[in-house]
């Protein structure tokens, strides 16, 4: 079918359409918001007392999910990187699946778990997660943290074991192995992989929902702010905290090709 | 000194076995052999890398068999060289020392004996991303030599190398091999390099050490069919062994050539002999030839113009390769088709 150079020029017209499609589509999603507002009544929102409680409350919550995820990724994704062990399929298999369920059935597990003994004990007697902000950040952490770790495995796996065979034989333990030569050299792929797990977390919804519930000024995130917005009907003001996301999406996208100084990572 | 007792390593498809070695102070020992002979799984066991299920490692007197690679004090350069590309050159060179916490004073004279003896004063502040490769296999020698360790691993580590860089990093090795004496281990595929620069060479195949000995030893009197075909004999054959009473030399019978062999231990039944191309002269006329000598009449059939040296193939039964000089090969006037006397001691044949 189509041989030679015309060939050619036909497949890559053909690929070449269906990108710029792709690209109109999100492009036109966008606009229409932004057509959709006017520009005096999103100030007026965007300084609202409630938005810049779900954005304050989004920025703090998605940071410390971060941060924790983060903490425990990293040995985490060593560990399934670098280490054999039996079982290991498994171990993977399991670390895909909060990646793929919805968010929504991660919720309602976290809720369904919170009414079991052990859950209600840590409820009484350690920590309340059910409805509160401290659910927030569990329902985040239980969505994105696999993303982390999915994300550091492959940072991980791309260097050269050798490294740190060098480093131990000049002296280092394990440990001094880890922080003097296999983390500076995961650098890049730790920031943009804390990034993308923040952002991620920014936009979390369908657990948090679940477990912290959707009540205005206390559980509000920005996506939670969205969805009270639309069942009240107040259109303007999901179009703004919609404008909201977006804005910090793009700029977490730009901070990690910044970061990473290459753009070959997203 | 070095010793490895019984080793045994087994990764699945593949499996060091019965390893059994040592390496003397200040030795340079070249471990040779093909891809997947099991070379690199060695020297990886001797650093720690790898743990046996079998057999005892000692360094300088102290079983290292359990000891983590930090703990034995045994430097190793990959293949790759790995250097840390977050740092400098001079920071990879100084990594070790700062790791076993040498004083700043001890770090910089460390660093100035190390950039002196491998003469990179010039690249001490660069990336390691912007070196070539002779200066990567520098700097990586100079970070494993700069802890000062009681043994030097050093795996394939001119393979990647353009030819001359290579030939200008063997004078390099051995030179710096002179001069701080440290016991080394050199992996290699390539038996030029194996000779030029071993004290002595194990020559390994599927997992075991089959040979041992100096370079002559080894080019000269190979144990075996693979060495022998590894280092290159030309002239290889199999032969039926009758050993002679009356002195030590056996008879070989190769499709019905025979020829005299000096044989220190009595050899009967189905052998190889192997003779080197160089070891051969050719006459025209007929020698008047000592009794340890043999003579075979045959044709020449082939002259390959080798650069110094020229090959004469001559079938005098069996196919024998002989290498002459280019001055020796015009004097003699040979040409293809002559009728020519192949000449060689019974002490040049080898018997294996």
């Amino acid at each position: 079918m189509f041989k030679g150079i015309f060939g050619e020029r036909v497949f890559k017209a053909a690929t070449l359409a269906t990108l710029i499609f792709f690209v109109l589509f999100f492009t036109g999603i966008i606009i229409s918001i932004i057509f959709y507002t006017n520009p005096g009544e999103v100030l007026k929102i965007l300084f609202s007392a409630e938005v810049l409680f779900a954005i304050k409350l989004s920025l703090i919550t998605a940071t410390i999910t971060a941060v924790i995820s983060i903490i425990i990724g990293i040995p985490a994704a060593y560990a399934i990187s670098k280490t054999e062990f039996r079982g290991k399929s498994v171990v993977d298999t399991i670390l895909d699946l909060p990646i793929v369920v919805s968010p929504i059935a991660l919720g309602a597990a976290l809720l369904v778990f919170f009414n079991t003994p052990a859950g209600i004990a840590i409820e009484e007697h350690g920590i309340k997660f059910v409805f509160v902000v401290s659910g927030i950040i569990l329902a985040q952490f239980t969505v994105v943290s696999a993303l982390f770790i999915r994300l550091m495995k492959s940072s991980f796996d791309s260097i050269n074991p050798r490294y740190e065979d060098v480093a131990r034989t000049l002296g280092c333990s394990k440990f001094q192995a880890f922080f003097k030569v296999t983390l500076p050299l995961a650098k890049n792929g730790i920031i943009s992989a804390g990034i993308l797990t923040w952002a991620r977390a920014i936009g979390e919804f369908g657990a948090t929902v679940t477990l912290a519930g959707a009540t205005a000024m206390k559980t509000e995130t920005l996506p939670i702010a969205i969805f009270l917005s639309l069942a009240t009907a107040d259109v303007e003001k999901a179009m703004t905290v919609i404008l909201i996301l977006v804005c910090i999406a793009m700029i977490a996208l730009i901070a990690i090709r910044k970061a990473v100084g290459r753009g070959w990572l997203i | 000194m070095i010793y490895i007792k019984n080793l045994l390593k087994n990764l699945g498809d593949f499996s060091l076995e019965d390893i059994n070695l040592d390496v003397q102070d200040g030795e340079y020992f070249v471990l040779l052999g093909p891809t997947g002979a099991g070379k690199s799984v060695l020297i990886e066991c001797i650093a720690g890398l790898h743990k046996p299920e079998k057999g005892e490692i000692w360094i300088n007197g102290r079983n290292a068999t359990g000891l983590t690679p930090e703990e034995r004090e045994v430097s190793y350069v990959p293949q790759d060289y790995a250097l840390f590309p977050f740092l400098t050159v001079k920071e990879n060179i100084e990594f070790g020392m700062k790791i076993k916490k040498y004083s700043k004073f001890e770090i910089n004279q460390g660093l100035k004996k190390m950039v002196n003896l491998l003469e990179i004063e010039n690249i001490t502040h660069r990336n390691p991303s912007t070196l070539s490769g002779g200066e990567s296999q520098r700097v990586a020698v100079a970070r494993a030599l700069a802890v000062k360790p009681k043994l030097l691993l050093l795996d394939e580590p001119l393979s990647a190398l353009d030819p001359r860089t290579k030939q200008a990093l063997w004078i390099e090795l051995k030179r710096i091999h002179r001069e701080l004496k440290v016991t080394t281990i050199h992996v290699t595929h390539n038996f030029e390099e194996a000779i030029s620069l071993g004290d002595r060479i194990g020559v390994m195949n599927e997992g075991k050490i089959v040979q041992i000995g100096t370079p002559d030893e080894i080019f000269r009197k190979p144990k075996s069919m693979f060495v022998a075909e590894f280092v290159g004999a030309d002239n290889l054959f199999k032969g039926i062994c009758t050993s002679k009473i009356e002195d030590e030399t056996s008879r070989v019978s190769i499709n019905g050539v025979s020829m005299d062999v000096f044989a220190a231990a009595k050899k009967d039944g189905e052998c190889y002999v192997s003779i080197r191309p160089e070891d051969i002269v050719l006459s025209k006329e007929i020698c008047k030839c000592y009794v340890d000598m043999n003579m075979l009449k045959g044709k020449i059939t082939e002259i390959q113009d080798k650069g110094i040296l020229i090959k004469v193939v001559v079938d005098a039964g069996i196919q024998l390769s002989v290498l002459l000089t280019r001055r020796a090969c015009l004097e003699k006037e040979l040409s293809k088709g002559d009728s020519v006397y192949v000449i060689f001691k019974a002490m040049d044949v080898h018997l294996f």
